[in-house]
């Protein structure tokens, strides 16, 4: 119908520049007189009267340049939008969309024009009260705010020289390194990961540390990076939200959730309160907090009893036909059946022939073979026969104990609710979920998530076009990950050859062997994580940071544990299934990230781990709590004012890139120069000094005098060519198509065209067809290929012993325990609208358009109870902590449940003790467990993580 | 200047633009993130003096709103056609833009113990009652309500200026206030019902949203349009038949205005919101209740909110069958900005 483009004159443009309604109306009878393209471009504004007031409002809407921008922030699910960023007499203006991104599919909504109200007003962030415009030395005490402005020179002098009595003392393990929100697939990223490389110098691995490890899938799946486009809804007709809230955390691509409605989909929120996302779904199924485990087993119980669950599907992609022996509970292995047999080969009993046969390895596939799902069998063990029964048939039993009925009592949802969901997701066409990282955050989480995907699973909704369990949304570039670690001594396209030259032996002799592609990748990724390199923050914290009371106190709340978390942790340390760091931390860079917001029980960092440290540095481009902290402050760039390549997701699966739209601003550089100058100081005074080499992490002598010439590749790439290193990253990575920088900056963006053969956006298991949604899982469902896990099937049950000691070997629900303390209210939180991370949180706009202070949202129940009225201070406190911040009272709130949405920076409270100071995060043991392929860590997942959700609390009016 | 007849009523006749331009918003697609609201601030408010302003902002209904009970502050006519008192609003009911004490915390000589807070103890702001709604919990229900400048097609503001100071542009309907010409009187204020005219103390001036009028005569959509991620806000001239704001007004009868008992007439109207079913006493879903009282929608869309809802129901029911509905693809957006601003699918940053 409408002429396409910007390009032409289209009839619905006659409007243009006409002020007198005759003359736009005499102009209308221009309809259909399309000019030439050519003439677009000189547009002829007449009847303006310039003499006009409304002169006023078009001389303000003028700029002199526009560049393409975003803000790498980690805003993760919905990151990844383009703007154009406007820049008027030297700074920046403002900020709109771009708006043009290609639609794929015609029946298919467009991703136009993503973004949100914080990217909106980063035009002002940059510029406030909170940027850091230099380097910046402490004066007085640590976190006094008394700060004396330095050169880069001095700060750098300095802090190397430092870092360069350290690496001789105490070696490279005694330096670590924070990473954060600014982290990129371009220099910023590369800037640390090389450094980390170069310098064997440890970057946390804080994913699980974070909450967002997914737990319980990486032990159901073997991964959690598996994620369909955010379009790809539109062809559901069930959508569960479901540990998730989009309409506050997806604001870019929530409209493909309201268009799907209006295509027909059915849209379920799942939520123990009336929440953003609940206002536009067509069910609100309210749970009680930490009870999803629970409510998701009720509904698998149902699909089983009622025999709509998808045979097939489970069959195939599944465990449930595995045979796992009656007297263990255990999987019935080779080892069982032969002397010496090995532990991965696994079986089912065969109903067309009768006969128990082997699951074949290298395929999904069962041929005319049909795993029986039911049936006690007998197997010839070593020993005698064994009795054996398919994990279905355990499983069937196994849920009596969750019949809708049974369940209501924890989860507080009617059995009709229940039996009438399960009905809906088995005889859907295509149902997904909106599932973020919010289980994970649960001490029992990870059996919330085990029960979510089994109920996907049984439905068969994997995998299929607008269908599947949504995990964890990653996609990059894809040559960032060899970059990282490629040698510096020659350029990087043969450094990275030399590097898959050198992986290419357990390439050929993995897949030989019968592994996948993705299994090889991970089992790499095993072997990397005993490097000590990237370790769990969560157990560094642990070790050295002071938190051990905290994250080890888990015994006291977890009523099923019979030993105490140290056990459980000496016992995965000694038999390697979880890595600790083995020197004392002397040095801290805060890389972007805020350390003392995140944390939880951050305030024992400042009393145990900080007065320990010798020097903390905070790079960041603003002032972060972690920077009040910090001896030394250095500028980073505003995202306007650096060229650089974001990661992405499959939820909007464009790479971004940001581009220097203006200098950095005072004397604020960009990350990637700082961390080539902190290389270039360093090699530079190890020479001056005469300190020559160091020990590496591993005890080998490392040179310390061609550090810089390492990280910049002979030179190549450095400080002063940072375009040409992008174009260079660009050109090495396989799935943009060929982008070069010179195209991206212009448009802002590639669209992927490959997930590629990166770390994590390999898990995501899909082609890409330019011309259609993108569905995750495919490799398995369609192609058969196997999953990445111990099993090769999507597998529930875990004969891990600890799983089996805790009572977790299939799924359970489990109470969530009384962390911090017999109180009567649970915690939770969850991202806000109004920030990502801390980034926004002290902003003024963003103050201005809430309270403009931390608040806790309360039910009316409870506030009532109490005494508290909306807008009065309350104190929150338990057995831990306490901290004071304002009600807001809303009968929209669950009783028994307070919310503190995420990432109010400590210093936004009185006292400045934030709620990351009540939670005490305790480990829960199953996330120790390791030695079993897939339960092995590697980076992301499978180390422990936070827990902080459902502490307990009570509160009070403040006099 | 002189007193232009366009908006002005005479003998009850009230005289019309040539052309009028209409906004539709999609209650069942707005997110309440104010990504709107951030648009316009970046946009046009940004100068002294117009700090506080949010010429669109987005309440949460049922709430107090911006200005703090708007609803109940009269201004507008009445069936008559008379108009009514109205009151002016503080800027404390606005919400003042509080300043913060960043640089006693941030700053380089800062007080370690002082902790970031709003100055003056702030009561009221322009959505403080973000997400709180009303209800009883499981039974709780909100929704999210963008409101601008309504460029009614009779404004109460521009019948009340005594120095005709107030405009309606005869090309497209669009309410502006000449601010050379206004004295800061405020009458203007006191008149709209709708209560979405600030004063700038600055400039003593009354200032309100310009519908991004010099966006417009480029063809370019207004901000808070163009930048909504939502894709809630239709833009486009009433009789053309073409555009999505006629067929969702005219032809299908879905876009409501808003409170039309304040009888000016306005040319924002609205997709009525949906809400889930409310839940027995046991718990079970009350598939045959309202969760938003259905008294509450017709206090602020008027009577025809039942048939609105009604057809947009049915057609969802046809979809869900496997029909075609022209209403709904109308209202999903396929390929934005043609789909949703026809008149004004330009790219700002080729101008």
């Amino acid at each position: 119908m409408q002429e396409p483009g910007f390009g032409s004159l289209t009839r619905r443009r006659f409007l243009e520049g006409s002020l007198g309604g005759a003359l736009a109306l005499s102009l209308s009878h221009l309809d259909f007189a399309v000019r030439p393209a050519s003439a677009a471009g000189e547009k002829v504004r007449s009847g303006v009267d310039y003499q006009d007031f409304q002169d006023i409002y078009r001389e303000e809407w003028k700029w002199d340049h526009v560049a393409k921008g975003t803000h790498f922030v980690n805003c993760w699910y919905q990151r990844g939008c383009n703007w154009n960023v406007y820049v008027k007499d030297g700074i920046v203006w403002r900020e709109e969309q771009s708006g043009t991104y290609p639609q794929v599919k015609s029946d298919v909504p467009d991703y136009n024009p993503r973004g949100c109200q914080k990217g909106a007003c980063y035009s002002q962030r940059m510029y406030d009260d909170s940027r850091v415009r230099y380097p910046m030395k402490r004066v007085g005490e640590r976190g006094s705010g008394k700060w004396k402005r330095v050169t880069w020179e001095e700060a750098l002098r300095d802090i190397v020289d430092k870092t360069i009595d350290v690496l001789e003392t105490d070696g490279p393990e005694a330096v670590v390194w924070d990473q954060g929100t600014a982290q990129t697939t371009g220099c910023a990223g590369l800037g640390l990961s090389r450094l980390s490389s170069v310098l064997d110098m440890p970057v946390f691995d804080e994913n699980c540390e974070i909450g967002d490890h997914r737990p319980g899938t990486a032990i159901t799946c073997g991964k959690i990076s598996f994620c369909s486009s955010a379009d790809d809804v539109f062809y559901s007709d069930l959508i569960l939200i479901w540990g998730g809230n989009p309409i506050y955390t997806q604001i870019p691509q929530a409209h493909f959730l309201t268009e799907a409605r209006y295509n027909g989909a059915r849209v379920v929120c799942i939520a123990p309160d009336y929440s953003a996302s609940s206002v536009h779904a067509d069910d609100w199924v309210p749970v009680k907090v930490a009870s999803d485990a629970a409510l998701g087993l009720s509904m698998a119980q149902v699909m089983i009893e009622e025999k709509i669950y998808n045979a097939q599907f489970v069959r195939e992609q599944t465990d449930l036909p595995l045979l796992v022996r009656e007297d263990t509970g255990h999987f019935l292995r080779e080892s069982d059946l032969e002397r010496g047999g090995d532990e991965d080969t696994f079986y089912v009993f065969d109903e067309q022939r009768g006969e128990i046969i082997e699951a074949p390895k290298r395929t999904l596939a069962w041929g005319d073979r049909v795993p029986a799902l039911e049936g006690h069998f007998a197997a010839k063990g070593v020993e005698g026969p064994i009795r054996v029964t398919p994990v279905f048939a355990r499983l069937r039993e196994h849920l009596q104990n969750y019949t809708p009925e049974k369940a209501q009592a924890t989860t507080g949802t009617h059995p009709e609710t229940v039996r009438e969901l399960a009905r809906a997701l088995a005889n859907a066409k295509a149902a997904t979920c909106i599932t973020q990282s919010n289980f994970s955050k649960f001490y029992h989480g990870i059996e919330m998530e085990r029960a979510q995907i089994l109920v996907f699973a049984l439905a068969g909704q994997m995998g299929h076009k607008g269908a599947g369990f949504i995990g964890f949304p990653y996609l990059h570039i894809d040559s960032v990950d060899m970059l990282g670690g490629a040698s510096g001594s020659m350029a990087p396209h043969w450094a990275v050859r030399a590097m898959s030259l050198k992986a290419a032996p357990a390439f050929i002799k993995g897949t030989l062997g019968g592994l996948t592609r993705e299994m090889v990748i991970y089992e790499l990724a095993r072997e990397e994580h005993k490097k000590r390199k990237f370790p769990s923050s969560i157990l560094w914290l642990y070790k050295y940071g002071g938190l051990k009371e905290f994250y080890g106190g888990s015994q006291q709340w977890d009523p099923h544990m019979k030993r105490p978390l140290d056990q459980y942790l000496a016992e995965a340390e000694e038999k390697g299934w979880q890595t600790l760091p083995q020197t004392p931390p002397r040095i801290l860079f805060e890389d972007g990230g805020n350390m003392l917001r995140r944390i939880r029980g951050y305030q024992k960092l400042l009393d145990e781990l900080f007065p320990k440290l010798d020097l903390v540095v905070t790079i960041d481009w603003r002032m972060s709590n972690t920077a009040l902290h910090s001896d030394y402050v250095l500028p980073a760039a505003g995202w306007y004012e650096k060229d650089d390549i974001t990661w992405a997701t499959p939820l909007s699966p464009f790479s971004q890139v940001i581009t220097k739209a203006v200098e950095p601003w005072a004397e604020s550089k960009s990350d990637w120069e700082i961390h080539c100058l902190f290389m270039k100081t360093l090699q530079q005074r190890a020479v001056e000094r005469g300190v020559l080499t160091y020990n590496g992490i591993d005890g080998e002598e490392k040179r310390l005098d061609d550090v810089y010439d390492q990280y910049t590749f002979g030179r190549r790439y450095t400080e002063n060519n940072t375009e040409e290193f992008l174009d260079e990253i660009l050109r090495l990575s396989s799935n943009v198509g060929g982008a070069r920088w010179s195209d991206v900056k212009e448009k802002g963006f590639a669209r992927f065209t490959d997930i590629g053969n990166g770390y994590l956006s390999h898990e995501n298991a899909m082609d890409v067809d330019l011309d259609d949604t993108m569905t995750a899982c495919t490799w398995h469902t369609e192609k058969k290929q196997p999953w990445p896990t111990l099993t090769r099937r999507i597998q529930f049950c875990i004969d891990h012993p600890f799983y089996n000691e805790l009572g977790e070997t299939l799924p359970v629900h489990k109470d969530d325990p009384n962390i911090s303390g017999d109180y009567p209210l649970k915690l939770t939180g969850g991202h806000t609208r109004w920030s990502i991370h801390a980034s926004w949180r002290d902003e003024k706009n963003m103050l201005r358009l809430t309270r403009g202070e931390p608040v806790a949202f309360i039910s009316v129940e409870d506030a009532d109870a109490r005494g508290i009225g909306d807008g009065d201070r309350i104190r929150v406190f338990n057995d831990i902590a306490s901290t004071e911040l304002v009600a807001k009272v809303t009968p929209a709130h669950s009783p028994g449940m307070v919310t503190i949405y995420h990432a109010w920076e400590p210093f936004q409270f009185k006292g400045r003790t934030s709620h990351a100071a009540l939670t005490p995060n305790p480990i829960n043991p199953v996330q120790l467990a390791g030695g079993y392929v897939h339960l092995q860590p590697r980076g992301a997942v499978c180390s422990p993580g936070s827990t902080d959700r459902a502490t307990r609390i009570e509160m009070e009016r403040v006099a | 200047m002189g007193f232009d007849p366009i908006g002005r009523s005479k003998n009850g006749e009230v005289t019309g633009p040539e052309r009028q331009l209409a906004m539709v918003f999609d209650l069942n697609k707005c997110l309440g993130c104010h990504t709107c609201s951030m648009a316009c601030k970046t946009q046009w408010t940004r100068d002294e003096g117009m700090e506080s302003m949010w010429w669109t902002v987005v309440n949460t209904m049922p709430g107090r709103g911006t200005p703090k009970d708007w609803e109940t502050s009269g201004g507008g006519f009445d069936e008559a056609g008379t108009a009514r008192a109205g009151r002016l609003p503080t800027r404390e009911e606005f919400g003042e833009a509080w300043k913060f004490n960043h640089d006693e915390v941030l700053g380089g000589n800062g007080k370690p113990d002082a902790h970031l807070a709003p100055k003056g103890d702030p009561k009221w702001g322009p959505n403080w009652d973000e997400d709180q709604g009303d209800g009883e919990f499981p039974n709780s229900y909100f929704f999210y309500l963008p409101r601008i400048c309504n460029h009614c097609t009779h404004p109460a503001c521009l019948e009340a200026c005594p120095r005709g100071a107030i405009k309606k542009r005869a090309q497209d309907g669009v309410v502006l206030i000449d601010e050379e010409d206004c004295r800061g009187y405020r009458f203007c204020m006191e008149a709209c019902p709708y209560k979405r005219i600030y004063f700038n103390a600055a400039k003593a001036a009354s200032q309100k949203c310009i519908f991004c009028y010099p966006r417009l005569e480029k063809g370019v959509a207004p901000a808070c349009a163009r930048q909504c991620p939502g894709r809630m806000r239709h833009v486009g001239f009433l009789d053309d038949e073409q555009s999505s704001v006629h067929k969702l007004v005219r032809k299908f009868k879905v876009a409501l205005p808003l409170h039309p008992e304040f009888g000016t007439q306005p040319n924002v109207y609205y997709i009525p919101p949906f809400a889930p079913p409310p839940l027995n006493e046991d718990g079970s879903a009350n598939r045959n209740g309202s969760r938003i009282p259905l008294d509450y929608l017709r206090g602020l869309f008027g009577k025809r909110v039942d048939e609105a809802l009604a057809t947009i129901e049915a057609e969802i029911q046809k979809r869900r069958d496997g029909e075609k509905s022209e209403l709904l693809d109308t209202l999903i957006v396929y390929s934005w900005p043609q789909d949703i601003f026809p008149d004004f699918d330009g790219d700002p940053s080729l101008l």
